[in-house]
């Protein structure tokens, strides 16, 4: 089972660094480990507020997005299981 | 290059004191000497905007960064607002003491210490006697405390004969992975001693060679951003090019020396803001009062800097007539100015053509 939470939420130890090409890279200071997030990642990263559940992201997506692609719920998952197994979100206690 | 939204790096010189007075230092002498060092509230302050700014790292120089009482506090600062750090140091402060509170911190790089020869003799005459002894504790200090330690040596008329020996001393005995090379350059205190501080061309070519030697026998573990050994391996490039019959190398026959100013800035002991501690004299601005990310984007003088490396060199008269101009990056900026009075110039220091013609040579190569 997953153990993302239902409402993710970023770790806030985590640097969030945009770049002007709208890619970002997140931080770790204390792992001093780099993470880069594409444009798509950089828009669901900034919903990571621990306000937004997944289906509210994939929402937003969609009404950013024309051509979501179907599969897009299984990416968001797995977006979301990897920002976790680098504790760069919250997870479910 | 690409430019970032903000600098990722920024070189703070926290204090203009320093407890030496070497010879060939860049700082003292220079516009970087500034007449007072800001209170600790100043820095903690700007520090809470380099975190708005998502600057990754700073680096923390001077003078001596270790004489600012509020050192640690200072520090505390910096892992409060989420950065890692990395320290330029003589080494002559760091103690057990310093080096747990370095150590527990868990976000130092790296802590850089000078040391310029395998013994007194060699390092002392430049640095101040009884500083290598104290340098090379301060060095072994931060090893046993397991800090990312590194060395520089600034190779000088006074040093520069003992590369085999202190290259042993660091490599072998104190067992660092590796160290780094420079040499006495045109900037601060060793532009009033350049005669005793300074390479001429034929110690500048003995240097070459014998740095390559000593980076082979040692597999590496020697590098170098300035200095003979860098400078040295630029040339060898270009040599090998022009033997092709390549028309260029990609990315040269500009002034594309540096891309510091695309991702790193530097600010003064007293707050100023610059592009790089070597271009002191380049005010953008104060911490504090002015936007760092605004001067990032748009002050006029960091895009006039970052513009070089559209110059091209055949457009200067100091090139005129070098074949090696396809294959040439023109220089560091802090020494095209405080060698020709500007810093989208070539700068002399880092010329072939000028090394030559001043009775220096390469080594023979094998390949």
């Amino acid at each position: 089972m997953s153990a993302v939470s239902r409402f993710p939420v970023a770790n806030p130890m985590v640097i969030f660094r945009e770049e002007l090409d709208e890619w970002a890279v997140l931080f770790d200071p204390d792992a001093n480990e780099t993470f880069a997030l594409d444009p798509t990642s950089v828009f669901i990263w900034k919903l990571l507020d621990g306000k937004h559940c997944k289906e509210d992201i994939l929402t937003k997506l969609n009404e950013a997005c024309n051509d979501t692609p179907e599969d897009a719920p299984q990416h968001l998952d797995e977006f979301l299981e990897e920002l976790a197994g680098k504790s760069l979100i919250g997870v479910e206690k | 290059m690409k430019l970032e939204r903000t600098p990722k790096s920024i070189d703070l010189n926290i204090t203009t004191k320093c407890n030496l007075r070497c010879s060939y230092c860049s700082h003292f002498s220079s516009a970087g000497e500034t007449d007072k060092d800001l209170p600790t509230e100043e820095w903690l302050k700007f520090f809470k905007e380099l975190k708005e700014c998502a600057v990754l790292d700073v680096c923390l120089s001077g003078g001596e960064a270790l004489v600012r009482k509020d050192i640690r506090e200072l520090i505390d600062g910096i892992i409060e607002n989420r950065m890692r750090f990395s320290i330029l140091s003589n080494g002559i402060l760091i103690d057990d003491d310093t080096a747990s509170f370095i150590k527990a911190t868990g976000r130092c790089d790296s802590v850089q210490v000078s040391i310029d020869g395998p013994g007194p003799e060699s390092h002392d005459i430049s640095r101040g006697k009884g500083s290598f002894e104290k340098a090379l504790s301060g060095l072994r200090t931060l090893i046993r405390h397991e800090i990312p330690a590194t060395v520089r040596v600034t190779i000088n008329k006074h040093n520069y004969k003992v590369l085999d020996e202190v290259s042993k001393l660091l490599l072998e005995d104190v067992g660092l992975p590796s160290f780094s090379t420079n040499a006495a350059s045109h900037l601060g205190l060793c532009r009033d001693n350049a005669d005793e501080t300074q390479l001429n061309a034929e110690e500048y070519a003995w240097c070459v060679e014998k740095l390559f030697k000593l980076e082979k026998k040692y597999n590496g573990r020697i590098n170098a951003q300035a200095g003979p050994l860098a400078s040295g391996k630029h040339w060898v490039e270009m040599e090998k090019a022009k033997a092709a019959g390549l028309p260029e190398i990609p990315g040269r026959g500009l002034l594309t020396s540096c891309g510091g100013v695309y991702s790193k800035m530097a600010v003064l002991a007293d707050g100023t803001m610059v592009p790089c501690s070597q271009l002191p004299h380049m005010n953008l601005g104060r911490i504090n009062q002015d936007s760092l990310a605004d001067i990032w984007l748009n002050h006029p003088e960091l895009k006039r800097l970052r513009d070089r490396r559209d110059i091209p060199l055949k457009e200067f008269d100091f090139c005129e007539g070098c074949e090696y101009i396809p294959y040439c990056r023109g220089g560091c900026p802090a020494l095209a100015y405080t060698l020709g009075g500007d810093e989208n110039i070539p700068s002399p220091d880092a010329c072939y053509r000028t090394f030559l013609e001043a009775g220096g040579k390469l080594p023979k190569l094998n390949n």
